[in-house]
């Protein structure tokens, strides 16, 4: 990134600067939410939103405000649904960035093993076949997530078998089930033959926040925030995953149950952040070479920078969802990919970053 | 420190690579091991340096056995430089000598001050110290080895193993490299290709021939006329410097019986 050279006081000199971006990343996080929070296809006025917020946090305010529809529209409609582009914006980021060490892959992203297939399934029986039915509204968000863990947890199994797992294995592993599970959701598609059905699956598969609710955001919230400050303080071992076993050997880590571990994590942060909020792709590929464009690889910046980048990312798309065609809400993810695929081609031939391949 | 190992027996694909190899290496020794390509001179080193572990025999460090060490315990002691240091990200350069810090850092331990200051002076004692906030990727492959040896000094290691870390580099760094880690006064065990480097820099050679040693001795001792057509299959003639006293090997091409001055190594 740098090309300067420096004297010694420069090898300190970049620390302050990210725990500044960290700190304005922050701030820009908590303008965005107040802003995004007074756009949306009901009119309501500045101050009524901020008064409502208000009441709700501190009961400031008459007790009116508890109630009604303009209460229910901000409490119960968009404040959850940005706590939950905060949550998905982060799990998703982070969770790339961690699969990208662990699969030592600059192209790797959550999904990459099997997790977007293993959903897709779950989805599609859900809504096909019925399965889970009993579990209510959210049998779809559950089936998904059953199936996005249960295939994690498979391609972890398949990867160790016959010696010691690797990044190769694993993304063979990941490879191989993936395309089993396609075929069986396009069998299940195919013999279903249900148009509505085939409707929703479709409509699911895009993405959308709409469905967020306080009482799912009051574990999923926690997990995604737990497990990015966990993986925080794991950067010295995912650092040392990005020069191999064989090398992390000889500094005194063997990152074999590490990279377990890691994994297991990050398929239970995406199994639920697809129960909340479907597929949504490109942040989690996007975000974090993004970061590393600007402040380099090591673990330390693109942790909490990447998961505030992601966080802020995502609370503006799903403003830009819900105002760009009036009166109509464009799934989140076709937005994000609309604007993520140009981004990245924009990188992949505007920047001297060579995507851990070399630079030109 | 001192490293030995007993009757190491390794077995890779199939193949039996060691034979029972023992070798002994004293405190503050240079030790090289040389050998055609194939005859376990990595394998060895891996065994040592934990990326192998061996079906038979063990490696000592100091008297203990090397797998009652944890990772970490046995990072403290040996640092490692390799030939191969290709990294699919980019990072800076001061980021891979931070690496260097890891076995001495507790899960959750933050770099603090001190480690800083232990990166600035080995990238210092490798001639680096301009480069800290660079990108490792763009340095050339002198530049990158040195500063895999900056991360293996940020280590405060009292051992080094290098694993034939001149590989691909041009004389004047191969050179460059071996006299900065003969002049930290380490205890080095070093596979080496070349033999007018295992020469100049060593103390001790041990040869590996089909996974067993069959010499070991000062390079004097062991670089003769008929070793090297015995070992290499190739005719050599053998100099003396009369004004540094060093020994050089020059080697005899074998097609057009001209005379080649230098390694040669591949």
């Amino acid at each position: 990134m740098k090309q300067k050279s420096s004297d010694e006081s420069g090898l300190i000199q970049s620390t302050p600067l990210y725990l500044l971006t960290t700190m304005i990343l922050l701030a820009v996080l908590a303008v965005s939410v107040l802003i995004a929070v007074t756009f949306g296809t009901v009119k309501i006025p500045v101050s009524q939103v901020y008064q409502v917020i208000m009441h709700e946090l501190f009961g400031a305010g008459s007790p009116d405000l508890g109630t009604g529809s303009v209460h229910d529209v901000i409490w119960l409609i968009r404040l959850p649904r940005l706590i939950l582009a905060i949550a998905v914006g982060m799990g998703l980021s982070v969770c790339g960035v961690v699969m990208q060490a662990i699969v030592k892959n600059p192209l790797a992203d959550p999904y990459i093993l099997g997790v977007s297939s293993g959903a897709s399934l779950g989805a599609t029986v859900a809504i096909m076949l019925g399965v889970g039915a009993f579990l209510g509204a959210g049998s779809i968000g559950i089936c998904a997530f059953v199936g996005a863990f249960g295939i994690s947890l498979l391609v972890l199994l398949l990867s160790n078998v016959g010696g010691r797992s690797n990044s190769i294995k694993l993304l063979l592993a990941g490879m191989a089930l993936s395309s089993v599970c396609s075929a069986f959701s396009s069998f299940v598609v195919y013999f279903a033959n249900d148009k509505e059905g085939m409707q929703t699956l479709t409509y699911w598969l895009m993405g959308s926040l709409a469905g967020a609710k306080w009482q799912s955001l009051s574990f999923i919230f926690p997990i995604v925030l737990l497990s990015v400050l966990f993986f925080w303080t794991q950067y010295r071992s995912l650092n040392l995953m990005l020069l191999g076993d064989e090398v992390s050997i000889t500094l005194g880590t063997d990152l074999h149950r590490r990279r377990q571990g890691y994994l297991l994590l990050t398929s239970l942060v995406i199994g639920f952040v697809v129960y909340a909020s479907g597929m949504i792709g490109f942040v989690g590929l996007v975000v974090p070479h993004l970061v590393r464009m600007l402040f380099g690889t090591d673990h330390k910046k693109l942790l909490p920078l990447s998961a505030l980048t992601g966080a802020i990312f995502l609370v503006w798309a799903d403003v830009l969802c819900r105002v760009i065609i009036p009166n109509t809400e464009l799934p989140i993810g076709i937005l994000i990919s609309m604007i993520g695929g140009p981004c990245f081609i924009f990188l992949m031939t505007h920047k001297k970053y060579g995507f851990g391949g070399g630079r030109s | 420190m001192k490293i030995t190992t007993e009757h190491l027996q390794a077995v890779l694909g199939g193949s039996h690579i060691l034979k029972g190899v023992s070798i002994e290496v004293s405190d503050k020794d240079f030790v090289g091991v040389i050998g055609p390509n194939g005859s376990g001179k990595s394998t060895l080193l891996k065994c040592i340096y934990r990326v192998l572990s061996p079906q038979g025999g063990a490696v000592y460090l100091d008297g203990k056995a090397l797998q009652s060490y944890k990772p970490k315990e046995s990072a403290k002691k040996m640092a490692v430089v390799a030939q191969h240091n290709y990294y699919n990200f980019d990072f800076s350069v001061q980021d891979v000598v931070l690496m260097g810090r890891a076995p001495h850092k507790k899960a959750m331990e933050r770099d603090n001050a001190d480690d800083y200051r232990i990166v600035r002076e080995s990238l210092d004692q490798v001639n680096m110290g301009d480069f800290a906030q660079r990108s490792f990727s763009t340095l050339s492959g002198g530049e990158q080895q040195r500063v895999i040896l900056a991360r293996a000094l940020a280590q405060q290691t009292e051992c080094l193993v290098l694993d034939e870390p001149t590989n691909h580099l041009d004389i004047k760094y191969q050179l460059q490299l071996m006299d900065i880690v003969r002049s930290l006064q380490l205890t080095v065990i070093s596979a080496v290709h070349d033999l007018n480097i295992a020469a100049m820099y060593c103390d001790k050679l041990f040869v590996l021939q089909n996974g067993q040693i069959t010499a070991f001795g000062p390079p004097r001792q062991v670089l003769t006329r008929e070793f090297i057509r015995r070992v290499y299959e190739v005719d050599a003639k053998l100099y003396t410097d009369p004004e540094t006293g060093r020994l050089h090997i020059l080697y005899e091409s074998a097609g057009c019986g001209q005379l080649k001055i230098g390694g040669g190594s591949i």
